[in-house]
């Protein structure tokens, strides 16, 4: 196991027909990342409407906490609901800093990170002890006490009249909106990089095996608590990222954001993304926050029904989780597998 | 003394309320090996159900309950029947997820079917109150109490004695083998389908007059259902009432003793903490994993 960790994983890089540069996976992380940066421009040149640039930047948002959220569920098996409490509590603590502290943007967000980090590991003590079904609910459990906890300690969170943050400011200059969302994406791409290093790694791989099997995995000589805590750990900061990101991108938190429905959501995004998917999970957060206010509000008679956001989104989860367990990322590989089929005449008999 | 007597009798009452919604998540648990984290949603639409016909059609309130009753019984056979029975050889964690995107399903449903404005649900019992040693009792409240425990009562008569009962326990302890010795398992896990559905109704029906009926009414009663279903053990039918009352009278106490804004988040905290102490719960055995 050791022996190996210092090797390049060759399974990193699954295009092959793709030219030389492409190949790289960061390059292509980078090159996906300028994609969305541009995405401001065409709001400007009047192609999509500029209210765009908020849904977008939300769904940039919810693609890094959905990246922790993965490392949890699919790449572990360990099932979370106390993604919004965490996202919560990145917000408020970034927020209260910079509006009430006059600390630097970019030290609240560290300290949003850390603190949640270390609620984190706390969290992977416990579900070394509580596995399965107990583990979802003791998770659901340290939400609610966080978003309570958010209602009632109102000196900082300013209680239910909720909290309101201003844009970041970076070395000194104010970032517009479109500035703004420049910086989610860059955050993104540098998360979607860490992740793929952590999961392509010796961690990727211990993870793996404690999904197979616990016990199977300990007798191959991964330390068990080790792995757990930092997986953990990683989960809630991104988590903390996001919500102090959302902070200062959507300006206010109210503790009502952050319930049990939100964590859903952000679950409906790793499942109809895909588990164990990079890009699969930012296609999820797109389908998840985005379509049902982009696209499905404006077709005529369903648009009207109240509540069709929701519905959409959980007949989706229930519908990939019985029939398509690969989730939407499969789909694409099950297309192109088509394709490539009939290309050999039916030749192709892997399975 | 008289306050802590009111206190513990309202306890019972919410307490009742969270028994019954638990119950429903353990007979769910049992017969179909699923977390059913959607009992509170599946209950907030049959209540919706009620409070539209109490509103709407100016059915007295028994009446609509029964109506109530009668939608979730079809809604819990349509879920299991449509659903969970298609999807058996799902792994456990996704048929958690499954019962999580049906929660979104009947909160998007809700409003579509009864609009977005809250309605009012009366109480069954509107006036009266009862004195206790000082301590006051609704006849509402009392006939809540009262209706939790003879409900659960029933309920266990009908686990132990009747066929029924020994056929859904049969069929927790061990599904496949239930089958073989001809166990009709899909009738019982239709019949605690539409079970579950009906417990979560009627707790939606008892705490809808303290709030309003919302998309969100069972969401306190959801959490703190699942919640006393760890405290109990997923292992027993009684763990989890026991858990609901714990937990009720628990919090209740807490918030009127210790603190009055900290007291809901320090029972979480000690549930979490027993549990991790003592992970299969309070009257649960212990799970051994086999390799």
């Amino acid at each position: 196991m050791k022996k190996e960790s210092n090797t390049v994983q060759p399974s990193a890089t699954p295009v092959r027909s793709a030219p030389g540069v492409l190949k790289n996976p960061y390059i292509r992380y980078i090159l996906f990342g300028v994609v969305i940066c541009l995405l401001p421009l065409l709001a400007n040149s009047g192609i999509m409407p500029s209210s765009f640039v908020v849904n977008l930047g939300s769904v940039l948002i919810y693609s890094i906490v959905a990246l922790g959220l993965n490392l949890l569920l699919g790449y572990s098996g360990l099932i979370s609901l106390g993604t919004a409490g965490f996202m919560g509590l990145g917000a408020y603590i970034s927020g209260y800093l910079t509006d009430s502290v006059g600390t630097p943007f970019i030290v609240a967000l560290l300290v949003a990170v850390i603190i949640a980090a270390f609620i984190g590991v706390l969290v992977g003590f416990v579900s070394l002890r509580v596995a399965g079904i107990y583990l979802a609910i003791a998770t659901l459990c340290v939400s609610e006490i966080l978003r309570k906890t958010f209602e009632e300690l109102d000196q900082f969170t300013n209680g239910f009249s909720g909290l309101t943050a201003s844009y970041p400011k970076l070395f000194g200059v104010s970032l517009s909106r479109e500035m703004t969302f420049v910086l989610l994406a860059v955050v993104l791409v540098l998360v979607m990089m860490l992740t793929h290093n952590l999961v392509n790694g010796q961690m990727g791989r211990a993870l793996h095996a404690m999904r197979g099997s616990e016990v199977a995995a300990q007798a191959m000589g991964i330390y068990l608590l080790k792995y757990r805590l930092i997986v953990f750990a990683i989960a809630t900061a991104y988590a903390a990222l996001g919500g102090a990101l959302y902070m200062h991108f959507v300006k206010f938190s109210y503790p009502s954001i952050w319930t049990m429905m939100l964590s859903l959501n952000i679950l409906a995004v790793v499942v109809i993304g895909g588990l164990r998917s990079i890009y699969g999970t930012v296609i999820g957060a797109l389908i998840v926050f985005a379509v049902p206010d982009l696209l499905l509000k404006r077709i005529p008679v369903i648009g009207k029904i109240d509540g069709i956001a929701y519905i959409f989104t959980g007949v989706l989860i229930i519908l990939v989780v019985m029939f398509y367990p690969n989730g939407v990322v499969g789909l694409c590989n099950d297309i192109k597998k088509l394709f490539t089929r009939g290309k050999k005449k039916g030749g192709a008999s892997d399975v | 003394m008289s306050t802590f007597i009111q206190v513990v009798l309202r306890s019972l009452e919410t307490g009742g309320v969270y028994a019954l919604a638990a119950l429903g998540i353990i007979i769910i648990f049992r017969t179909s090996n699923i977390t059913h984290f959607a009992q509170g949603s599946m209950g907030m639409f049959n209540t919706y159900v009620v409070a539209t016909l109490v509103a709407g059609l100016k059915l007295p309130l028994w009446m609509a309950t029964v109506c109530g009753l009668c939608t979730a019984v079809l809604l819990g056979c349509l879920v299991d029947f449509f659903i969970i029975r298609r999807a058996k050889k799902v792994s456990p964690i996704a048929k958690q997820i499954i019962t999580l995107g049906l929660i979104m399903v009947f909160v998007g449903l809700a409003p579509m079917f009864f609009g977005v404005d809250p309605l009012s649900l009366p109480r069954f019992i509107e006036s009266g109150e009862l004195n206790l040693g000082g301590a006051y009792l609704t006849y509402n409240g009392l006939f809540n109490i009262l209706l939790g425990i003879i409900l659960m009562v029933i309920l266990f008569y009908v686990l132990q004695k009747t066929k029924m009962g020994i056929a859904i326990r049969t069929t927790a302890s061990n599904e496949p083998v239930a089958r073989l010795m001809g166990v009709p398992t899909k009738n019982v896990t239709l019949f605690a389908w539409a079970l579950a559905a009906c417990l979560g109704c009627l707790s939606g029906v008892m705490i809808a007059p303290t709030t309003s009926v919302t998309p969100n009414v069972m969401d306190s009663v959801q959490v703190n259902a699942l919640i006393a279903c760890v405290l109990g053990g997923f292992q027993t039918f009684y763990g989890p009432v026991l858990g609901a009352y714990i937990i009720a009278i628990g919090t209740n106490l807490l918030t009127l003793y210790v603190s009055s804004v900290w007291g809901g988040q320090l029972m979480y905290l000690l549930v979490l903490l027993f549990i991790v102490f003592r992970t299969q719960g309070l009257v649960g055995k212990k799970l051994i994993k086999k390799v």
